[in-house]
């Protein structure tokens, strides 16, 4: 999951060297920390939260995909 | 079936602006519209026409760090609306500030070099943009745990104009992909936009479709509208059809723009939109 929301962000960024992610995984739900260059924010939120919500589109298909506990993303 | 990516009808002008910047995820500032013709209500709904206008995406309308919402720090109060957002949790730009280890010194760097390219690189070919595309979006799907392959075709939309790019995911039990109304699919094809855009910083028509699921769907909507405006001409009064995205919603007005004997308008705000057919 974290290696899913690292390959996205560094794709829509400036910097992409700067794109941190720290997965943490509790029992019923795993929680995604992303962290990008400050310029690059608006690039992994977008307007009204949109890019970041198809993010989390993503992540919620890719977790049932693979029969795992669902991911919350954010972004800070 | 036939794409035409920038054309939107609807009954007003501005309905069909609307639609076409909700499908192609646009804002109205990324796009230069062109009216193709004025809708007019006839009169007592006789005569009466849709509008169509052509959008026109600007290049590059990928947000940038200015034009979205400023909290890059944490802003606990104002978590901007979401108008039309998927279910799920609320956008968590409030982030907790917990110990992440420090991304390193190059925080601190200024804008380097590496950020404005200064030669601009030659346009790619629409077949090089194809396959970035299709590099992007396999490499996606593999991440999510899914097996499958992603197939590059191209559509003519109109002579002249550039051919739309459109991946089909190919595989088996790929539900999760398109999700309720498609909603994932619109998502994974929103990513997949950005991202080419990120890197050739040009707008380009692209569709991503999983198992031909939209151009099914598109299909299954165009004989549903038909069906329905013969119900409509028998028994002379309109139906609405249930809620639906906008990119459904446009194939039954599309289906039905020339339809002699009914018309159809959409209601409804967000989620709740629908079509309704009407007897002219």
């Amino acid at each position: 999951m974290d290696k899913l929301v690292e390959f996205i962000a560094r794709n829509l960024v400036e910097k992409p060297d700067q794109v941190r992610v720290r997965q943490r995984r509790y029992r019923e739900r795993t929680v995604l920390h992303l962290r990008v260059a400050k310029e690059d924010t608006g690039r992994v939120i977008g307007k009204q939260g949109r890019v970041a919500n198809a993010m989390r589109a993503v992540l919620h298909a890719a977790a049932q995909a693979q029969r795992r506990p669902d991911v919350e993303l954010k972004i800070q | 079936m036939s794409v035409q990516p920038y054309e939107f009808t609807a009954p007003t002008v501005d309905e069909a602006i609307a639609l076409g910047l909700q499908e192609l995820g646009l804002q109205p500032e990324d796009v230069e519209v062109q009216v193709v013709r004025k809708g007019s209500r006839g009169l007592l709904g006789i005569g009466r026409t849709d509008a169509i206008v052509r959008l026109i995406p600007r290049h590059s309308p990928a947000p940038t760090s200015e034009e979205v919402a400023k909290p890059a720090e944490p802003e606990v109060s104002s978590a901007p609306s979401e108008q039309e957002a998927p279910e799920g949790p609320a956008s968590d730009l409030s982030a907790s500030q917990e110990e992440l280890p420090a991304p390193g010194p190059a925080q601190a760097a200024p804008l380097s070099a590496e950020a404005t390219p200064s030669p601009p690189p030659p346009l790619p070919s629409p077949q090089e943009i194809g396959q970035l595309a299709r590099d992007l979006l396999t490499e996606m799907v593999d991440l999510m745990g899914i097996r499958a392959r992603v197939e590059l075709h191209f559509l003519d939309p109109d002579q002249g104009t550039e051919p739309v790019i459109r991946l089909n995911v190919v595989g088996d039990d790929l539900g999760m992909l398109i999700g309720r109304h498609g909603q994932t699919l619109a998502s994974v094809q929103y990513l997949v936009r950005l991202m080419v855009n990120q890197r050739i910083h040009r707008w380009i028509p692209l569709i991503v479709d999983v198992n031909d699921y939209r151009e099914e769907r598109a299909e299954r909507l165009q004989r549903l509208a038909l069906r329905l405006a013969e119900q409509v001409v028998s028994s002379g009064r309109g139906v609405a059809l249930e809620p639906m995205p906008a990119a459904d919603r446009r194939q039954i007005h599309l289906a039905l723009r020339d339809h002699p004997q009914v018309y159809t308008q959409s209601v409804g705000e967000g989620d709740r939109r629908k079509v309704q057919i009407l007897p002219k």
